[in-house]
């Protein structure tokens, strides 16, 4: 019953509001859109009818179209239902038909839009006057035309929206208690929020409208947009700016204006951050509110709390809606109601006062009218920087391409960054193809750092301390055209002091430098062991006094010269009474004085030691400690660096996660593993370490580097590094100690963390310096092996009981037993068959890196020996070295190891030092001992004694 | 507890004069409740008290030889002791003894401690080298001499305790130059797992 009535209702109104939209149509809008605007203004008014026009038709097809429908089911008398009524479950629709309508509507009355239409035709119009008089009841001849277009063009819509409204409250009120009840509820407050959200555009429209009537025009042509509301004038609630002498504040939907006689400071609200909470200068008649945007930060000062509380509400909500991109529906709620626009946002921004960034664009996040959080600055000359920022400042992670003036190319930074500059672990990749991978600070090459130019053209690679930008302190250049490499110290950029140049050909000299020039005397070691000490030049002819040692020991010493084409000349002594060639001075050492190795690599332990003093902060450990990025799928993945999208998860191992585990493995077993993991891996900060360390040490010692002069500097360093990795460990724990508020058990000792270091450290961290610190070991030891080679070849033509019974092994040591003969063999022929199991385990010494393992090695042949030996007598015995030494000899001329002298070396070097004096050194001692003897003895033995058959 | 000091001590002296048997006497007399690794006679170790201090001998053997005397100066490298052991059956063993003295007196450490034992005093029906002409040249070269015998187990405890005698209380302020001699401070260092 309620529903027909209803119906029949709507139906009513529907169709009155049909024929009116129809004359409307005619009598107005059609006669305005053939206006022949012949200015620009004339034509954006023309636009803004066009679009009215379109909406006006939009919500004309939209009654019509239902209208229609429901008559015709009205007509056909079938039973109507509540689902008939359209207004009331189309809300959404007519509300996306009436908002932008009146939306267009207000912008036509901001921009005086109907005045100008009346004047465009105002002949025509006159005549017209009657026609508009039956739209409205109170239309006098006195009323202006615009002010009737305005009446026309809104006053019928917004009076059915009206109808609707009541329809359907009466509706409601009639329906009694039931579910629907509730929808029709809702939906009459849907058109009674349409309702205020018109009357609130309009007066909107209108305030806006008389405020530009009321500028001047200098200030309306600036500020004038269709779309631009006011929503608080100083005017009309008195708020005063503290910013240079403003004399008004307008608040509208998009910008904050300060007006200051005619010149008109605006703030997009998108930017503007609203602080109530400022205690600044609490003056008693004060009330402020603190508004900062990126560039100007100033007060708004109000007589009264009320009046501040309002602009407050207003300015909050301005922004609010101003970031949401779209205006609340209805536009205001109730004062206090609606929440805080967020305190983060992403926006883009271009600084325009003077400063570092004039004229750069910033897009991303801010936070209080700075760049905070993740962002993009582009530069008017091309420069830009994607990272992180703090406080308006690069900070943290950040690329910056830097576009070089004449070519195409960029400088392209990957780099830590702190307060707007450069700092800590970067990469650069140069537009001149030169790479920098190091540390920063102020935006300058500091501390360690590695520059390399791969390409063609004269490159090089320098490794080594920088110092504001420049090669500072010890570092190692590699001239890869010349084939040379310089080891030593720098001084802006210049080679000067001590410095060491090892060449291709295995010449090497020690000189000291004078900004890049050499001066005084030094040592030049040549490849055929002649050593000269003395003057010489870059090309290395002997100038001035001297002395050259030749490698047979005669000695010529005096005065040298190098007349060009004239070879050398000399006016000297030569000595040949060399009482034996001088070992020591072929296989002089050099660097050890002058490089102390504590001072060596001191930029790369500087890093980590101000990380571990740092606390260990998370965020630091990559700046600190330089970036992890090593296999070649995540080298691939880098390129998403550029864009800043690392994702933490998968770019570290946590450190806290670090140190959670340091402190659980502090026993011996477990420290190892727990150790050896670490180096291994890429993420962990003693991994990155090893990982630097390597690369400091190969790029001293490895290609031209391997010279046997330097075998004494690469083998202290190595054993240095052991020693910082042990301090670098206890720094870590201790830190992670004091973060569980735990103290640090027992403190070391120097020697006690020395011995920790050769004990835990050196065997887990040696095989990545193996290959080039074994190869000096061989280099130094090369004469020795060739001759000690020559003397196991000699001896292996012996058959094992001929060997035996040249090396004065006792008869009843002779392992005859495990001698078995085929038939045709005879027992004095057999080789290789006696202590067969010792000779095999000797030759497992190559096998392993670690010297802890050589000397288990040793012991166990030692072991093999003596069970043999127990085998054969039949009883316990104990072999004194008489005994022992020609069995170990025998052994080790049949395991034939080929650089055993080397091995020896490097063991006795790099072996835990408590072992001095014990069975190990013994052992060693005695492998050293045959060796020895094998290479000067055996063959002086056999050529005078023996002949071999 | 009690410092302990290593000491290593090198034995010298000819092919079968007993060098071994004297240490296997010494060391096993009193067995060591730290077992310590050996090789075989070759190497041995044994820890005495001596004054507020334990002394830990690392005796290391040397072969006897002559086609090996040349390899010795590896061996008596940082000893803090040498053994010089001869015969007293033997005159050519003393004579050898000689030898080891002046080599030491020119290429051997510092300060060693030299201890001269004529060793197979038991046999003294067959002496070769008289008491006399042993003390006498001990004393010229400032040595400690005992005659001892191994078998019999004479003088092999006064012969290391002479030897204890002679080094030089460690001044805990003054770097001993002899790299032998170290102050060992914790217990890890004397029950060090050793394989």
């Amino acid at each position: 019953m309620w529903v027909t009535e209803a119906t029949e209702c709507l139906l009513r109104t529907e169709e009155t509001f049909s024929a009116c939209l129809a004359r409307i149509n005619t009598i107005v809008l059609e006669p305005l859109l053939q206006a022949e605007p012949c200015d620009q203004k004339g034509k954006d008014n023309l636009k803004l009818l066009m679009l009215l026009n379109d909406h006006f038709h939009a919500l004309w097809d939209l009654t019509e179209e239902n209208h229609r429908a429901l008559k015709q089911k009205f007509s056909n008398s079938e039973s109507l239902c509540l689902q008939d009524l359209y207004i009331l479950w189309k809300g959404d629709l007519f509300l996306s038909i009436y908002i932008p309508y009146f939306v267009t509507f207000a912008n036509c009355v901001v921009v005086q839009g109907f005045d100008q239409a009346a004047k465009n035709k105002s002949e025509f119009w006159k005549t017209h006057k009657t026609a508009l008089k039956q739209f409205l009841a109170d239309f006098t001849s006195e009323t202006s035309m615009p002010v009737a277009f305005h009446t026309v063009l809104h006053k019928p819509i917004r009076e059915h929206v009206q109808q609707y409204a009541f329809i359907l409250t009466k509706l409601s009120e009639v329906i009694g208690e039931s579910p629907e009840r509730e929808r029709v509820t809702r939906a009459a407050h849907q058109y009674t929020k349409l309702q205020s959200f018109i009357s609130q555009v309009l007066d909107e429209a209108c305030l806006t409208k008389t405020l530009w009537k009321s500028l001047g025009h200098k200030l309306t042509d600036l500020l004038c947009v269709p779309e631009r509301r006011l929503l608080e004038d100083s005017k009309n609630l008195p708020i005063f700016a503290s910013l240079g002498r403003t004399d008004r504040v307008l608040l509208f939907d998009d910008v904050l204006v300060l007006i200051q006689g005619n010149n008109v400071q605006s703030f997009d609200l998108k930017l503007v951050w609203v602080d109530a909470t400022c205690s600044e200068k609490p003056a008693p008649e004060k009330h402020m509110l603190r508004i900062v945007t990126p560039e100007e930060a100033f007060l708004l000062s109000a007589k009264e709390p009320k009046i501040r509380a309002v602009w407050q509400w207003k300015l909050n909500q301005a922004v609010r809606q101003a970031l949401n991109g779209k205006r609340d529906f209805p536009l205001w709620g109730e004062a206090g109601e609606g929440s805080e626009p967020p305190v983060q946002r992403v926006f883009k921004y271009t600084f325009q006062a003077e400063s570092r960034f004039k004229n750069a664009a910033y897009e991303g996040e801010w936070y209080w009218g700075k760049p905070h959080g993740k962002g993009t600055l582009k530069w008017s000359d091309g420069r830009n920087h994607v990272g992180d920022f703090k406080e308006g400042l690069e900070h943290g992670f950040g690329i910056c391409l830097v576009p070089l003036l004449s070519e195409d190319r960029y400088d392209c930074y990957k780099c830590h960054w702190c307060e707007g500059k450069m700092r800590g672990y970067g990469i650069c990749e140069y537009g001149n193809g030169m790479v920098y991978k190091g540390y920063f600070k102020e935006n300058l090459r500091q501390g360690f750092g590695i520059l390399e130019k791969p390409s063609a053209e004269q490159p090089f690679k320098y490794t080594g301390q920088w110092e504001n930008d420049k090669k500072h302190g010890y570092g190692v250049w590699d001239d890869k055209d010349r084939g040379e490499r310089y080891i030593g110290m720098w001084y802006e950029d210049h080679r000067h002091g001590q410095g060491i140049v090892v060449t291709q050909s295995g010449i090497c000299y020690q000189r000291t430098f004078h900004v890049d020039k050499m001066v005084g005397s030094g040592i030049l070691l040549l490849e055929d062991d002649s050593v000269y000490k003395g003057n010489f030049t870059q090309d290395l002819t002997f100038v001035g006094k001297g002395k050259l040692t030749f490698s047979n020991g005669f000695t010529l010493e005096g005065t040298f010269s190098n007349k060009s084409g004239q070879g050398l000349q000399t006016q000297g002594i030569l000595n040949t009474s060399s009482d034996q060639q001088d070992d020591a001075m072929m296989k002089v050492q050099l660097g050890l004085d002058e490089f102390p190795v504590e001072k060596r690599w001191q930029g790369i332990y500087d890093q980590f030691l101000e990380f571990i003093h740092a606390g260990c902060k998370e965020e630091m450990e990559e700046s600190f400690t330089g970036f992890h990025v090593q296999t070649s799928k995540e080298l691939r993945k880098s390129q998403e660096y550029l864009f800043c999208q690392r994702d933490p998860e998968d770019v570290s191992v946590k450190i806290e996660d670090v140190l959670e585990e340091l402190v659980e493995h502090q026993n011996q077993e477990s420290l190892q593993c727990y150790l050896q993991k670490a180096f291994k891996s890429s993420l962990h900060p003693l991994g990155k370490l090893l990982k630097a360390l390597t690369l400091t040490f190969q790029a001293t010692y490895s290609g031209i580097g391997a010279n046997k002069h330097l075998l004494n500097m690469a083998q202290e360093e190595v054993k240095h590094y052991a020693k910082i990795m042990w301090e670098f460990y206890r720094g870590l724990l201790q830190q992670a100690l004091e973060q569980k508020g735990q103290p640090l058990s027992g403190t070391e000792d120097g020697e006690k963390s020395d011995l920790n270091a050769y004990r835990m450290i050196l065997p887990l961290i040696l095989p990545c310096f193996y290959p080039e610190l074994f190869m000096l070991y061989m280099l130094y030891h090369e004469k020795e092996d060739d001759l000690y080679c020559q003397g196991i070849m000699d001896l292996s033509l012996f058959p094992d009981l001929k060997l035996l019974e040249f090396l004065d092994v006792q008869k009843h040591l002779w392992p005859l037993k495990d001698l078995i003969l085929t038939t045709n063999q005879r027992r004095s022929l057999v080789k290789d068959k006696c202590f067969l199991s010792a000779t095999e385990c000797l030759q497992k010494l190559i096998t392993t890196v670690d010297p802890r393992e050589k000397l288990e090695i040793l012991q166990k042949t030692y072991e093999e020996i003596e069970s043999t030996v127990t085998r054969v007598m039949e009883r316990d015995y104990k072999l004194p070295m008489d005994d022992l030494l020609p069995l170990l000899m025998y052994v080790v001329s049949r395991a034939r190891i080929q650089h055993l002298g080397a091995e020896i070396h490097l063991i006795r070097d790099l072996m835990d030092p408590t072992n001095e004096g014990g069975m190990y050194d013994f052992l060693l001692t005695a492998l050293e001992s045959c060796y020895e003897h094998i290479q000067k003895d055996m063959r002086l033995h056999q050529r005078e004694n023996w002949h071999v058959t | 507890m009690m410092a302990i000091r290593e000491l290593k001590v090198c034995l010298l002296g000819d092919t079968g004069v007993g060098k071994s048997s004297i240490v296997c006497r010494f060391v096993q007399d009193h067995f060591d409740h730290n077992i310590s690794p050996t090789i075989g006679a070759s190497f041995m170790t044994k820890t005495v008290p001596c004054g507020n201090e334990l002394h830990k001998f690392l005796i290391w053997d040397t072969a006897g030889q002559e086609r090996f005397h040349s390899l010795a100066p590896m061996y008596y490298r940082g000893s803090a002791a040498a053994v010089i052991v001869y015969d007293i059956t033997k005159q050519d063993s003393f004579h050898t003894l000689k030898k080891w003295v002046k080599e030491l007196k020119e290429h051997g450490p510092e300060n060693i401690v030299m201890a001269i034992a004529g060793n197979k005093c038991d046999l003294s029906d067959l002496r070769e080298v008289t008491m006399k002409d042993a003390k006498e040249y001990a004393e010229s070269i400032g040595a400690i001499v005992v005659e001892t015998s191994a078998k019999n187990a004479i003088n092999i405890e006064e012969l290391f305790q002479g030897i204890s005698q002679q080094i030089p209380p460690l001044n805990p302020h003054e770097n001993s130059n002899n790299g032998a001699i170290r102050l060992g401070k914790q217990t890890t260092q004397m029950s060090r797992p050793c394989c």
